[in-house]
């Protein structure tokens, strides 16, 4: 059987006849390691005939941090900071992953306060990963102005952020049986404050780059992932959603208090291009901070006084089996495989199914019969975190 | 679930063996455990069928027992009406040779997923078009999430673990250099 | 040099954008090639296969050059120092660092000051180096 994931030797360039003494080789590029336009220490072999790209070879392994190993011999509560450092633009998103991992095997009751913080402090900081994906992804196409709006909105949650749980990027503060610090009322206000002015950003955003003329032409229709691809290869996250299909775990398969809310699922309808290209993948994101903007608004409205953190022994063991856990982070879906053998304070084994991983091994099947810009364009789109894709 | 899948599994694949691993309670997870030689017919069934199909792979992770290592591939269906997922185990004897058949052809996700399993616990998979270290550099040495790994001195005239580094009277060093001498016990009998 | 290696890249990134901006004290034009930069800041953890990486990377600097070791993973390891088997204990074991800025990221102030530091060096250096040694 073919498979599926074999693209094949690619086809030697068509020769005229005038021009037969002229034969042409594929060329091979390199880009990265440290390369501006692959977001951190990717490295991708480049196979090209002239502009277009025959082949593309990721090359992982520059940020291989050992995190797997580590998680085998720190206690439960010490893996936290690790898992933090994951995907460090979305940190918050990944403690909480884990944390309901934990929490699952421990049976650990979480007040319903901890719960709706919880669930406000992912989407602020959906909304901050999102932002930056908005402004590095503009900044990969050539604009850089909207990086600098991008920034200025996402230091405004970062200063929430800091005050709440003491570090600007990477927080340790969602922690076992519920959150290490409560917010005060006068941090409340500001987050709605904030979500606000972000709706009225989020309008001038889609003026200042989605509309642009350029920026249309350089995304729309280019590095279309389709939906069977899609499945095939698992992708989760913004990237099915920018193909066309409605998926979303907090809708889904809800976990925490996700089913008492009400928001949309935005999805790549494809009004410019064709479901599943980078228009439709960045919009998909941008669509989705005006629905997190949704989901804290009504999480602050439930929230009632009470404690923020669960009863937990003080020395955390748990009982012998294993679970996995799904959750949904700004990048897709996050997988935890937590494996406990009982009697120990360290988790046997903890496995991180990082939604970039998946989508990085979809880049192979895109490539070829792209230009160059084109794929630095997808790979743009794709929203890479090397810190995950590598642990 | 689970149940009914075992049944399935086993009316329609011959020789996959499943058995049931049920949880005992809600904290954990129960797990399918089939034949290593099956494995390959196992994930096409599971995928082709129509009663409970599962459209998506999400990850294949490793577990090292010491006596046995463990491959899970974590099966999805990315379904709005009736969404499922599935834990499926095989297990590995050979610490040596160890070898399972690739499902890359099945779902081509699983590319990259084996090719991590590869590099962290030595385990081949047959029938891979590209089965090369992913994480670590091609000319590193050993498998590091086994158990009883023990990294190299040297990598490019680098010191992997410096003097010094190590803080020898540490509680989870100490665990950890029981769990090597158990290794090497259970190596010596085979 | 935009050398962004990990978190501390975002950090290095927020530096240089609106809120902090790294361009009032004079530098802070990233450049995206080691040709055109004379400052080096390794923003993060350097793995055993990055590291020959850095070095050529610095090798292809212009002289004169410089080295900022962002954050606690570039100066020692970091949080990876004692089961990181792919990690480097420090980026001075391969390439010779000017000024340390600690934290995990550092903030963007911690940045800047390790920045200016590092002027007062360069400001602070003599034509001859060491007048007793003969330079070949």
């Amino acid at each position: 059987m073919q498979s599926r994931w074999d693209i094949g030797e690619p086809e030697a360039p068509t020769i005229n006849k005038e021009t037969e003494q002229l034969k042409s080789e594929l060329l091979t590029l390199n880009m990265g390691p440290q390369h501006p336009a692959t977001h951190g220490v990717l490295r991708i072999e480049i196979w090209t005939d002239s502009e277009i790209v025959a082949h593309a070879i990721p090359h992982l392994g520059y940020l291989h941090r050992c995190m797997e190993k580590h998680s085998e011999n720190m206690d439960y509560r010490g893996v936290i900071p690790y898992v933090d450092r994951l995907d460090y633009l979305a940190a918050m998103n990944m403690e909480w992953g884990y944390v309901m991992a934990v929490e699952k095997m421990l049976g650990t009751e979480v007040p319903r306060r901890a719960e709706l913080l919880r669930i406000v402090t992912a989407e602020l900081q959906r909304i901050a990963s999102h932002l930056m994906a908005f402004g590095t992804y503009a900044i990969d196409l050539g604009a850089f102005s909207p990086f600098l709006y991008a920034f200025d909105m996402r230091e405004k949650i970062l200063r929430i952020f800091e005050e709440v749980s003491g570090a600007r990027l990477l927080y340790n503060y969602i922690w076992i049986g519920g959150l290490w610090n409560d917010y005060t009322d006068d941090q409340i206000t500001r987050v709605s404050a904030f979500c606000d002015e972000m709706l009225v950003e989020a309008q001038k955003y889609h003026e200042l780059l989605s509309m642009n003329k350029i920026f249309i032409e350089r995304t729309a229709n280019v590095g279309v992932f389709s939906l069977q691809d899609c499945f095939d290869y698992g992708a989760t996250g913004p990237i099915l959603r920018g193909s066309g299909y409605k998926w979303d775990l907090r809708k889904n398969k809800p976990y925490s208090l996700y089913s008492e809310f009400d928001f949309d699922v935005p999805v790549g309808t494809g009004e410019i291009g064709q479901p599943g290209d980078c228009w439709n993948r960045y919009i998909v994101r941008m669509r989705e901070v005006v629905e997190s903007v949704k989901i804290i608004r009504q999480a602050i409205a439930k929230l009632e006084p009470g404690s923020v953190m669960g009863k937990v022994p003080k020395i955390i063991k748990l009982p012998k089996g294993e679970v996995y856990v799904r959750s949904e982070c700004p990048r897709g879906e996050l997988g935890i495989h937590l494996v406990s053998q009982g009697e120990s304070k360290v988790p046997y084994r903890l496995k991180v199914k990082s939604p970039c991983f998946t989508h990085v091994s979809m880049l192979p099947r895109v490539a070829p019969g792209q230009m160059i810009a084109d794929f630095v364009a997808t790979v743009g789109s794709i929203d890479i975190v090397l810190g995950e894709v590598d642990r | 679930m689970h149940n009914e899948l075992v049944d399935l599994i086993n009316k329609n694949v011959p020789g996959a063996s499943a058995t049931l691993n049920a949880a005992p309670d809600a904290k954990s997870d129960s797990t399918i455990s089939v034949d290593a030689n099956s494995i390959f017919k196992v994930v096409q069934f599971l995928r082709d069928n129509t009663t409970m199909p599962f459209n998506a792979l999400q990850c294949i992770s490793g577990v090292d027992y010491l006596d046995y290592m463990e491959v899970c591939y974590v099966l999805g269906h990315f379904d709005v009406n009736a969404p499922r997922d599935l834990i499926l185990k095989v297990k590995v004897t050979d610490r040596v040779n160890g070898n399972l058949d690739s499902v890359v052809s099945v779902y081509p996700a699983a590319n990259f997923q084996e090719r991590e399993v590869f590099d962290m616990f030595g385990i081949r998979f047959n029938n891979h078009p590209d089965l090369r270290r992913i994480l670590c550099p091609d000319d590193w040495q050993g498998w590091p999430l086994r158990k009883d790994y023990v990294a190299q001195k040297y990598y490019a005239d680098m010191e992997v673990y410096p003097d010094g580094k190590m803080n020898f009277e540490d509680r989870e060093f100490i665990v950890r250099q029981d769990m090597i001498k158990k290794a090497q016990l259970a190596a010596a009998k085979n | 040099m935009t050398f962004g290696l990990a978190c501390c890249a975002i950090e290095m990134m927020a530096t240089g954008a609106s809120k902090y901006d790294l361009e009032r004290f004079g530098c802070g034009a990233f450049m995206a090639t080691p040709r055109r930069s004379d400052l080096m800041i390794v923003a993060g953890t350097v793995t055993l296969k990055m590291a020959s990486r850095v070095k050529v990377l610095y090798e292809q600097m212009a002289e004169p050059k410089y080295v900022i070791s962002m954050g606690s993973c570039a100066n020692k390891g970091g949080p990876y120092w004692q089961w990181g088997y792919h990690v480097l204990n420090g980026v001075d074991e391969v390439v010779p660092v000017d000024v340390y800025v600690p934290g995990c990221p550092p903030r963007p102030e911690s940045l800047i000051e390790g920045v200016m530091t590092l002027q007062k060096k360069i400001a602070n250096e003599r034509l001859l180096r060491n007048k007793w040694v003969k330079h070949a």
